[in-house]
């Protein structure tokens, strides 16, 4: 067996050919931060001046588009309505989760309300929306907390089939025991099941995080013209205005990118595991 | 018994709130959505009941017609090219290669960028770059051709998803089998026909079908790319329910496209799991 | 007891009143002019910094009219809106959500041509005035004016010359237009500079009340489009409004067609360039040129704004002659108020027609949003088929304007 490990050679042309390809990865990345580090005067509409480096690597367009768009207000609604989705998420999903897993088998209510919310995840946001501005605005949230609120909604399909699936793999014997010992149910859930389920939790967090991060849709119809940005908006918002001016527009969207970016560099692991995760299961 | 009592309750304290805020914040409004479907309402303002005037009107209206059109075919194009493309790339991360780890990682950063931004940086590659380097205008200018584009950039950034479910399902395939399979002669393309391929059919499923939801929910890229042009070629349903109902005050007739899309999107994720669940059962 | 209740009650009611002196009334005005954000953003320093108890809160969002709309959805309405005169106006007055302001003594200063021009957009007439014209635009032809000197080329004055102009134009080796067509919006510029010279300015209505098609009027306008396309930039669908203007900002073109709006936008990109502005000669008769002008920009107070005397002093600072003419040196317009008011030398090729009234209102102010004439047009100039269009046109008319139709024919009906 020894033997065989060390004779086990590389595939080379597949790595070589695995190279080549990434420049089909990085090669938007690269135009992205040399063009924002470039003045319009060095933008020329030949390859060789389209795609050489700038003349000099100042921060100047990155702190005008800074300012231009509210940088750092955007990048701290992003963070919150993020956050803030990903906690509530992480603990109402996977109550419901637990609720209709431990009852689904014995109670017809529970079987129909998995199946309620679960049949949820059909329901595009082209309908909902309209009516959703007009309901958040009579109900005083067309804000964060409202926007909150719609994505604690929409990602609970998916995480309470999630959390529903994998707690059909956690065994009742360890609760029953709790029970004997004269614990109540809620106690039981978070002493013993919600610890248990933390893979579950990692992978909810990354979904929920990546799609509420990204999102334009939502802030979109039910902010617009609040002057609260979250970053991608601010993308949309500012398009015009700096629309001759291509190397600031880059700067900004480089910025807007880089949170992300630098949360993969950091987190690479869990975040490709919890992203597996949710879609296997 | 007290404790059995005692359960009951707890579950019920948990699942009640909840599900009014489901009911509240997703049922109501589709219910919501479909009686302005039955109104010629612009959104602010007064409004008329027209019965079923918008559904019949959503048959005729060529530009509805179009945006089913352009937005099955953006569906099921990218849904094969990226099925396919994340295929190869999931065999070749998962073969004896130097720095896997470092591979699976960068080819995973599409995934993880907004598209809204990647369509902008796009935009600007597809009009001032490609065209540069090829001496052809610009696709997104080309009313065959914006499609393709838009294709491309959701395959750019939908690939790396796709490539990370079916790595994990080359990784069920037990080693043995290969062996044995080896053992009787079969190689390369045979191996993955007869062998591999059955053996990660279900995540076939999954794929085909994140894929053909998300494809069809498209946006995001037209916002950046298109906003629907150039001649109207690539107005998604989404895009036009959002630019209609919201702009262009079609707030009732775009809740009755709006209902359609729905139930197009219920049909057809039921048949797709019907259809791969049987082929899965014949293999 | 009593008595100490009184006092309690005096004492609230005093801070109460000192609170709200203390507070000013806060008047927020959404104007739709994303050009015009830095000017605004001065005049409302400026306001801010002569008023106490009132404060002006003044934004120009990107998309402003789905912003707008969105809003109104919302039912979160700003004090005032600052619009253009067209269908979104008539939309708006039609749902009721703007005030009458024909008491406003600040009406009085506008020119009536003007009052006319957005009284036309109501769908059917009504006793009221419903905005506040406070600039006019002029669309036809800008011209780099430095190049035409150069080549010593003549400004046109019928179809005939104009096409003759940009052979000589295409013959020196220069483009003679950046079209930007990527931005449907910009393929209406020479669309309705056109229509002013080819049409009847009332077709729309005509063609509600059954009289006439927009097949037969509008036959050629379509062609004569088409015929400028082939002396634009290659691959116009490919470059935006912004790409069209920084290319004729560097030279890269002649002429632009596109109004006086896009004067500020070319300027940023090359602050020293001089540029003037023709009449697009639509037909072969030298004096039958009509200018392209409409209500650029007017403010709309909206009908439940709990504070319109503040709103009314904020209209009064903006009609103000001095601020007006801040307004007019930042963005080349032609101000809606009598008086006299320094204008901008690059809409000197506009002047006569200005000064004459010679001047029809933009078509497109009459089209619904939703029917996207933009996007038709532009499909149009793409698939180059004249007949198709035109039936669509009439086709599309008749659905989108089912409802208006109605009540134009109900309003006649018992009228």
């Amino acid at each position: 067996m020894e033997d065989l490990k060390v004779k086990e050679k590389f595939n080379w042309p597949v790595t070589i050919l695995l190279i080549l390809g990434l420049f089909t990865v990085l090669f938007p990345l690269y135009m992205t931060v040399i063009i924002a580090f470039k003045q319009p005067s060095e933008m020329t509409n030949d390859i060789i001046g389209l795609l050489s480096f700038p003349k000099s690597w100042s921060f100047e367009n990155f702190a005008e588009a800074m300012r231009v768009t509210d940088f750092w207000r955007s990048l701290f609604n992003s963070f919150l309505i993020t956050a803030v989705t990903m906690v509530i998420s992480i603990i109402i999903h996977s109550l419901m989760g637990y609720a209709v897993a431990r009852n689904m088998n014995t109670s017809k209510f529970y079987r129909f309300s998995y199946f309620y919310v679960v049949s949820g995840m059909f329901v595009p946001f082209a309908i909902l929306m309209m009516p959703l501005v007009k309901q958040t605005a009579q109900l005083h949230i067309d804000n964060v907390f409202g926007v909150i609120v719609l994505y604690v909604v929409f990602y609970m399909p998916m995480n309470v089939l999630l959390y529903a699936g994998y707690l059909k793999n956690i065994p009742i014997a360890l609760e029953e025991a709790a029970h004997v010992d004269g614990a109540s149910t809620w106690t039981t859930y978070w002493k013993i099941i919600f610890p248990l389920m933390w893979p579950m939790h990692a992978t909810v967090a990354v979904l929920t995080a990546l799609g509420t991060w990204n999102d334009v849709m939502t802030p979109l119809v039910i902010m617009s013209g609040s002057g609260v940005n979250t970053l991608p908006l601010a993308q949309l918002n500012f398009q015009t205005q700096f629309g001759t001016n291509y190397n600031l527009a880059f700067a900004s969207y480089l910025l807007a990118l880089l949170p992300m970016l630098i949360f993969y560099l950091v987190a690479q692991k869990q975040i490709i595991n919890g992203v597996t995760n949710g879609a296997v299961k | 018994m007290k404790s059995q009592n005692e359960r009951r309750r707890t579950f019920l304290c948990i699942s009640i709130p909840i599900l009014l805020l489901f009911f509240g914040f997703n049922t109501l409004p589709l219910i919501k959505g479909f009686i302005y479907s039955f109104t010629n309402f612009r959104g602010y303002g007064s409004y008329d009941w027209v019965g079923w005037r918008n559904y019949v009107d959503l048959f005729t209206d060529s530009r509805v017609g179009n945006s089913y059109w352009f937005t099955f075919k953006l569906a099921i194009v990218a849904t094969i090219l990226i099925n396919v493309v994340s295929l190869i790339m999931a065999l070749a991360l998962n073969a004896k290669i130097k720095f896997k780890s470092f591979f699976r990682g960068v080819y995973f950063i599409p995934n993880i960028l907004g598209a809204l931004v990647v369509g902008y940086i796009f935009s600007y590659i597809f009009t001032y770059i490609l065209p540069a380097i090829t001496h052809a205008a610009s696709m997104l200018a080309d009313r065959n051709w914006a499609w393709v584009a838009i294709v491309i950039v959701c395959a750019w950034q939908s690939v790396a998803m796709s490539t990370l479910i079916y790595i994990s399902g080359l990784q069920t395939v037990p080693e043995d089998v290969y062996e044995a399979a080896s053992l009787d002669g079969a190689t390369g393309w045979k191996l993955f026909r007869h062998i591999t391929f059955p053996l990660i059919m279900p995540f076939v499923t999954i794929n085909t079908v994140l894929c053909m939801k998300n494809s069809l929910m498209v946006f995001d890229q037209i916002m950046a790319l298109t906003k629907g042009g150039p001649a109207q070629s690539t107005e998604s349903i989404s895009f036009l329910i959002y630019n209609n109902g919201m702009n262009g005050g079609q707030f009732g007739f775009q809740s009755a496209n709006a209902v359609i899309f729905f139930i197009v999107i219920v049909v057809i994720s039921v048949l797709q799991l019907k259809f791969l669940n049987k082929r899965e059962e014949q293999l | 007891m009593k008595r100490l209740a009184l006092a309690l009650i005096i004492i609230l009611c005093m801070s109460s009143m000192a609170w709200s002196a203390s507070r000013p009334v806060v008047i927020e005005l959404v104007q739709y002019k994303q050009e015009a954000l830095k000017i605004f953003d001065a005049l409302a320093e400026k306001f801010n910094a002569t008023h106490d108890n009132i404060k002006l809160k003044a934004s120009s969002p990107n998309e402003p009219i789905t912003i707008l709309k969105t809003r109104f959805i919302r039912e979160n309405y700003p004090d005032i809106i600052g619009i253009g005169g067209d269908m979104d106006f008539s939309n708006f007055q039609d749902a009721e959500l703007l005030a009458d302001v024909s008491k406003y003594p600040g009406l009085q200063k506008i020119k009536k041509a003007y009052i006319d021009i957005i009284e036309g957009l109501e769908f059917v007439p009504t006793p009221g005035t419903y905005g506040v014209p406070y600039m006019a635009n002029a669309a036809g032809v800008l011209y780099n004016k430095d190049m035409f000197d150069e080549h010593g080329w003549k400004i046109p004055r019928t179809w005939s010359e104009f096409m003759k102009l940009c052979e000589d134009i295409k013959a020196a080796g220069i483009l003679p237009f950046y079209f930007g067509y990527k931005d449907t919006w910009t393929t209406l510029a020479p669309w309705n500079a056109l229509a002013v010279d080819l049409a009847p300015a009332d077709v729309c209505q005509q063609v509600n009340m059954g009289k006439t098609t927009f097949a037969k009027e509008y036959k050629e306008i379509a062609d004569k489009i088409l015929a400028i396309l082939p002396y634009g930039e290659e691959g116009p669908f490919a470059y935006g409004y912004n790409d069209a203007c920084t290319a004729f900002a560097r030279g890269q073109s002649a002429m632009y067609t596109i109004g006086n709006y896009a004067i500020p936008q070319i300027l940023s990109v090359n602050p020293t360039m001089n540029i003037d502005s023709f009449v697009m000669p639509g037909s072969d008769d030298p004096d039958g040129q009509t200018l392209n002008s409409g209500v650029d920009l007017m403010f709309c107070v909206m009908a439940n704004s709990p504070h319109k005397e503040e709103a009314y002093v904020v209209l009064d600072f903006l009609l103000d002659p001095e601020n007006i003419q801040m307004y007019v040196d930042d963005q080349n317009s032609v101000p809606c108020q009598t008086g006299q008011f320094k204008l901008t030398p690059m809409l000197d090729g506009m002047r006569e027609y200005i000064d004459a009234g010679k001047m029809a209102d933009y078509q497109d102010h009459h089209y619904p949003t939703e029917m996207s004439v933009s996007a038709m047009i532009q499909t149009y100039l793409i698939e180059k088929d004249a007949a198709g269009f035109l039936a669509r046109f009439d086709r599309d008319w008749a659905r989108y304007n089912r409802d208006v139709i109605a009540k134009v024919q109900k309003y006649n009906a018992s009228h």
